[in-house]
């Protein structure tokens, strides 16, 4: 048995490979459509929207490039026909230069779906670098930050745009985010000082760590991953993409937790082992106790 | 469907499938679309900085309003390059001071406010000040764990003093809090990279499609065959006794 | 003269630029919130010609293997290739991207390039998962704990055959979770202030390079 689970242990990767390509593709092709619960952080996003009256302007901030498109893209096109749905005001922009591309077409695409006029009921702004600079600059006057828009159109001539002469005047702020810039600049260097309302989208390798400023209502709601892209979906009643690949998200899921605990089994089996604590006599270099000293 | 749809799902899923090679391990396919992908972001880089700052927000404003101050921002943008020239690369020293030194200064405040104050405030905020909130709820066991839980992991960094007696209880308890949040943080990281893989699988069934020339599955074909014999090739390459024979010290070889 | 120049002067702008952007903050007259808003667009332009210093690194990087000929040196001429090729085409295109074939290089180029290299990570992912994640500790033990339940708890699946296991999840990450990461959030913020004073008052340089 202890040969066995050895052997096992030094399984060939590329084994595992073929279980988690399969584990994705299988639910693709044939998924079940269980449903998904909507958590409290993405219900306040959605609420909020919908308190929102119709004319309120919304910045959607596409802060990701094409790595992320898989999470958050999903997001804003949720957001995006919410948004419109509403006849919201909607500015669209972005802070990562390879991430113009993919904001152009998204905002652009959904607005043409809900015969949105550029211009008149939405503007794409486009790429500024900097990051909080951007953020600052924008706080304190639009048209300084953005002459013109991604188009070429002076911003302060857009119909869109009047009476919005800086972040003050924005009334929601939503940044889609992997990283930095993301949303914890936008409350740093944005909401901290011009007031306006913030959210946040962001990939769920970074979701962990927005929880304590959702908490204390520095951000008024979070939405994390292809789950809670997929949670908006739900709630605006859209089947899109995040809802579909739910199923291959479970499934792949379950893969990994059957690793993990299979080779924690086979790693009792193969040796005599007692879980000891950092703290006992046996400490090795490098613990967290031995930093201390 | 148009020609250039068509063309460039052909040229996505051969592209996607190149990189994906490199589960089996590192070959040419996979150089190839890497190298391709730093030069092709290169490009748009390039581009895109040269339509939304240099003509956007330098030669726009100069040429067009008359702002011509911005081009003591130019030439201090051109400074930086000086990096490149070593006898007066001492020159870039002044554009890094000023993006260095307003950066710098311009977080101290808002980081203050919305890092520390903000976040100590909202510890303290739901144990202090909770009228009408009954006093032995959930919320109020959730608020003091929080606040355990923050004294204690900043305890548990708090090198500066050794760590024994409470202080190191405390410690020991910051180090639980902190391995349940990196237990959440690897559980969502896991979630995040199967969403990335669900994306792009997502993309292939779709150009694997009719519509598309069944594209990913004869890339995929072809691909796997070109790896096949790239495999053969660097096995020949490669093989110990082609050597000795070919250099006529084999002590086996007839003769 | 030339020391003021080389090293006196840029610690100088570096105290100014600090002192006065950290003091704005405080002082919302109009004057100082024209010179914030002044200097941010200036920033702007700077930081575009600091872009381009990233860019010309690895030009420079790859130009030199293809001088020498070294090892791989046929990968560098592609990068070259393609960049030029896509400058080309955005030139071409005036920087549009709808309908165009700056568009079409994004589209079906570099989205696919760059979502697929990350998303190889899902299968490292995995395979680190079965051959490393092991409990050999009591620490580790509750690390593995909280990720298994997170990873049950927040998708479909999961909260149908066990419901609280999502509500379970959902209380470990704005509980706990939250707990340690503000700790965590207090600590790098506190490291950070103190880092950008150090900066400030010039004790710390690594930022300006160079030995003088």
């Amino acid at each position: 048995m202890r040969e066995l689970a050895g052997k096992l242990l030094r399984l060939d990767r590329r084994v595992i490979f073929v279980l988690i390509a399969l584990a994705t593709l299988i639910p693709l092709l044939r998924p079940i459509g269980l449903p998904v619960r909507i958590s409290p952080e993405v219900r306040q996003v959605y609420d909020y929207i919908e308190s929102l009256p119709a004319g309120s302007v919304f910045l959607l901030s596409l802060d990701f490039d094409p790595a992320s498109k898989p999470e958050l893209y999903p997001m804003a096109v949720a957001l995006l026909n919410h948004a419109f749905k509403r006849d919201l005001r909607v500015i669209g922009m972005t802070l990562l230069v390879t991430g113009t591309g993919m904001a152009e077409k998204v905002v652009s695409g959904v607005a043409s779906e809900h015969g949105k006029q550029r211009g008149r009921d939405y503007a794409f702004l486009g790429y500024s670098p900097g990051g909080a600079n951007v953020i600052i600059s924008m706080g304190q006057e639009l048209a300084t930050a953005f002459p013109t828009d991604h188009y070429g159109e002076r911003t302060a001539d857009l119909p869109v745009l009047q009476g919005v002469n800086s972040l003050r005047q924005v009334n929601y702020v939503i940044s889609l985010a992997a990283g930095t810039p993301g949303v914890e600049s936008w409350y740093v260097y944005g909401k901290e000082k011009y007031g306006f309302e913030l959210g946040g989208g962001v990939t769920a390798v970074i979701a962990p760590g927005l929880y304590p400023f959702l908490d204390t209502g520095q951000i008024n709601g979070l939405i994390g991953g292809l789950r809670g892209a997929a949670e908006y979906e739900t709630l605006i009643g859209m089947k899109g993409k995040a809802v579909a690949g739910m199923d291959a998200q479970s499934a792949t899921h379950f893969i990994i937790i059957g690793l993990i605990l299979i080779c924690n089994l086979f790693y009792f089996l193969t040796r005599h082992t007692t879980i000891r604590s950092f703290g006992s006599p046996q400490d090795r270099p490098g613990s967290p106790r031995e930093a201390g000293r | 469907m148009t020609p250039s749809v068509l063309i460039g799902a052909w040229v996505a899923a051969g592209l996607t499938l190149f990189m994906f090679s490199f589960l089996y391990k590192d070959n040419p396919f996979f150089r190839f679309g890497e190298h391709l992908y730093v030069g092709i972001s290169m490009g748009y880089t390039i581009v895109r900085i040269y339509y939304d700052v240099m003509v956007k927000s330098l030669y726009t404003p100069v040429a067009q309003e008359g702002k011509w101050w911005f081009l003591i921002a130019a030439l201090l943008g051109l400074l930086i390059l000086t990096r490149f020239i070593p006898k007066i690369s001492w020159l870039s020293r002044i554009s890094f001071a000023v993006i260095v030194g307003f950066g710098s200064g311009v977080a101290i405040p808002r980081i203050i406010s919305s890092n520390i104050l903000q976040q100590v405030q909202g510890t303290l905020k739901p144990l202090l000040g909770n009228a009408g909130q009954p006093l032995l709820g959930m919320a109020q066991f959730n608020a003091l764990l929080i606040l355990v839980g923050v004294i204690t992991v900043l305890v548990y960094f708090f090198f500066s003093i050794e760590h024994k007696g409470p202080i190191k209880v405390a410690a020991r308890i910051g180090i639980y809090f902190l391995m349940i949040n990196f237990g959440a943080g690897f559980g969502y990281t896991v979630m995040a990279r199967m969403s990335l893989l669900i994306g792009r699988f997502d993309d292939l069934i779709l150009f694997a499609s009719r519509d598309f020339g069944y594209a990913s599955l004869v890339l995929l074909g072809l691909i796997a065959f070109g790896l096949f014999l790239w495999e053969r090739r660097s096995s020949a390459l490669s093989d110990p006794d082609q050597d000795r024979r070919a250099a006529g010290s084999d002590p086996h070889a007839d003769g | 003269m030339t020391l003021f120049l080389r090293r006196t002067f840029p610690l100088l702008l570096t105290f100014l630029f600090g002192v006065a952007a950290a003091l704005q903050y405080y002082i919302p007259h109009p004057l100082s919130e024209a010179a914030l808003t002044e200097i941010s667009v200036w920033l702007r332009i700077i930081l575009g010609f600091a872009m381009i210093l990233g860019i010309a690194s690895l030009c420079h990087v790859h130009y030199a293997k293809i001088r020498t000929r070294a090892a791989g040196w046929g990968y560098s001429l592609v990068v070259y290739l393609s960049m030029l090729a896509t400058v080309a085409v955005g030139l071409w295109s005036r920087g549009q991207e709808e309908g165009t074939g700056f568009g079409w290089i994004y589209t079906y180029a570099l989205l696919a390039l760059q979502g697929t290299m990350f998303s190889i990570l899902g299968f490292f992912v995995a395979s680190a998962a079965f051959r490393a994640f092991r409990a050999r500790s009591k620490e580790a033990a509750v690390l593995l704990v909280a990720a298994l339940i997170v990873m049950f708890g927040r998708v479909p699946l999961g909260e149908y055959l066990i419901p609280a296991a999502g509500p379970l999840a959902g209380w470990i990450l704005n509980v706990l979770n939250t707990a340690a990461r503000r700790g965590i959030i207090i600590g790098i913020s506190l490291g950070g202030i103190a880092t950008s004073i150090k900066i400030i008052f010039g004790i710390e340089r690594s930022y300006l390079g160079g030995r003088d």
